[in-house]
């Protein structure tokens, strides 16, 4: 049975969102591992949001915000970036893969970009296999 | 005075130290004349314990109790995690080490505690032994530091020492592991976690009322001592102590089970060292990293 990726995707209302939205307006074709949470800014995130992922058997975490500088309430995305950072560097020092969580800044006008980023993080995911560490087994 | 104090030798680096004897004498002394002086309502210091590897922590609160104040090689409890359990504007005098006087940068930086309502009684030392084992207490499981970095009052001598090690270095075999490695370490180390919360209950910044472990809406984990739960617990602990954790050890002195927990603190604190340039506890201005950004922080620091 081959393995299809679950991921989860996490997107901010004004950029990303929007973003994913131009492609599928534009008809674009990406894998359809992706399942989106929508959030009006990053630094809604809570890091334990990520680890629950993980433990819930997400086999990847996709994170998309505004440009820093460009977010739509001034300054929530830089303090995301900072705690994203941190807790990339937490599941990495975990041992949990560092390449199963990334975060883009994917803008409303990005369609293109948010197609590619998507086709690249499952391919990379399928590639890396099932996540096993922090996945809670019945 | 020939340097051997009522609780053993003590082995100094290089420069003279001031002995624990002296240090105690000196600690009375003080703790004597603000409580009778009235300028503090209560001394957090070290008190006896059932011998003398064992001192307590211990809150004088007239005169007559700072008879029962002690300090030696083995008083290593972090006393700012009392600061705030009294009322807020108590006026408390604190006994501090070195890295005791960086939690109490970090409660300040985070406005929990004001200054003016502390007499530090700063205690310069690099001869701390663990209570369990007797070992000194160094960078190796601890931020390394002698120095109060805030104090109104000293009562020893500054240490000097020729060489600092790096509080890093005993991360490096870690850092060398791989990612499957390092995850079958920390799986065995944090199965074996009980969920007591101690270490939580000594950490003078775990002060938040409710901690998201206790909370139901959402429920984090469950309260059972099992590897998830506790894997959810732990990290996340690391994650709100990011840039606020001193490095003290205390967390995993506490730990009935000896879970390394200083060891993920420190690579926590590396990295944000590495990524904001700022270390915690060092300066009142400061503000703890997560809660500031930079516009001009890299994109790097997500790869």
């Amino acid at each position: 049975m081959d393995f299809e990726p679950k991921i989860l995707g996490i997107a901010c209302n004004w950029c990303t969102y929007t973003g994913a939205d131009l492609a599928g307006t534009t008809r674009l074709k990406y894998p359809q591992n992706l399942r989106v949470i929508r959030v009006m800014c990053t630094s809604r995130i809570n890091p334990s949001f990520i680890i629950r992922a993980f433990q819930l058997g997400a086999d990847g975490v996709l994170i998309g915000g505004c440009h820093p500088g460009d977010c739509h309430y001034n300054t929530g995305n830089l303090y995301a970036r900072r705690r994203l950072a941190v807790t990339k560097k937490i599941l990495n020092f975990a041992g949990l893969e560092a390449k199963r969580l990334r975060v883009e800044w994917i803008s409303a006008s990005e369609g293109n970009k948010f197609a590619e980023v998507v086709r690249e993080f499952t391919a990379q995911i399928r590639n890396l296999g099932p996540q096993t560490k922090f996945k809670i087994s019945p | 005075m020939n340097g051997k104090s009522c609780c053993g030798d003590i082995e100094t680096a290089g420069d003279k130290m001031t002995g624990f004897h002296e240090i105690e004498e000196r600690l009375k002394s003080e703790a004597f004349r603000l409580l009778q002086a009235g300028e503090v309502s209560v001394v957090l210091a070290y008190g006896k314990g059932t011998d003398e590897r064992h001192p307590v922590p211990f809150a004088a609160l007239t005169t007559a109790d700072v008879e029962n104040i002690v300090f030696n090689e083995h008083c290593t409890h972090n006393m700012a995690r009392y600061l705030l359990r009294y009322p807020s504007g108590t006026k408390i005098a604190v006994a501090l080490k070195g890295v005791d006087s960086r939690a109490v940068v970090v409660l300040i930086q985070e406005g929990k505690i004001n200054r003016d309502n502390l007499v530090i009684l700063g205690i310069p030392t690099n001869s701390m032994r663990n209570q369990q084992n007797g070992q000194i207490i160094d960078a190796r499981t601890t931020c390394g530091i002698a120095n109060p970095v805030l104090f109104d009052i000293l009562l020893g001598e500054e240490v000097h020492e020729a060489t600092v090690a790096s509080p890093y270095d005993v991360l490096a075999p870690y850092e060398a592991m791989d990612e499957d490695a390092r995850w079958n370490f920390w799986k065995t180390e944090l199965d074996r976690c009980i969920r007591c919360y101690a270490c939580r209950k000594a950490c003078p910044m775990c002060y938040c009322d409710p901690c998201f472990i206790d909370v139901t809406k959402p429920r984090w984990a469950n309260k059972s001592p099992q590897l998830a739960g506790n894997l959810m617990y732990h990290l996340t602990r690391f994650q709100h102590l990011a840039g606020r954790c001193v490095d003290c050890g205390e967390c995993s002195r506490v730990c009935p089970v000896a879970i390394p927990l200083y060891l993920f603190h420190k690579k926590v604190a590396k990295d944000c060292e590495e990524m904001f340039q700022q270390t915690a506890g060092m300066r009142i201005e400061d503000k703890p990293v997560i809660v500031d950004f930079r516009v001009e922080d890299s994109d790097k620091i997500l790869e």
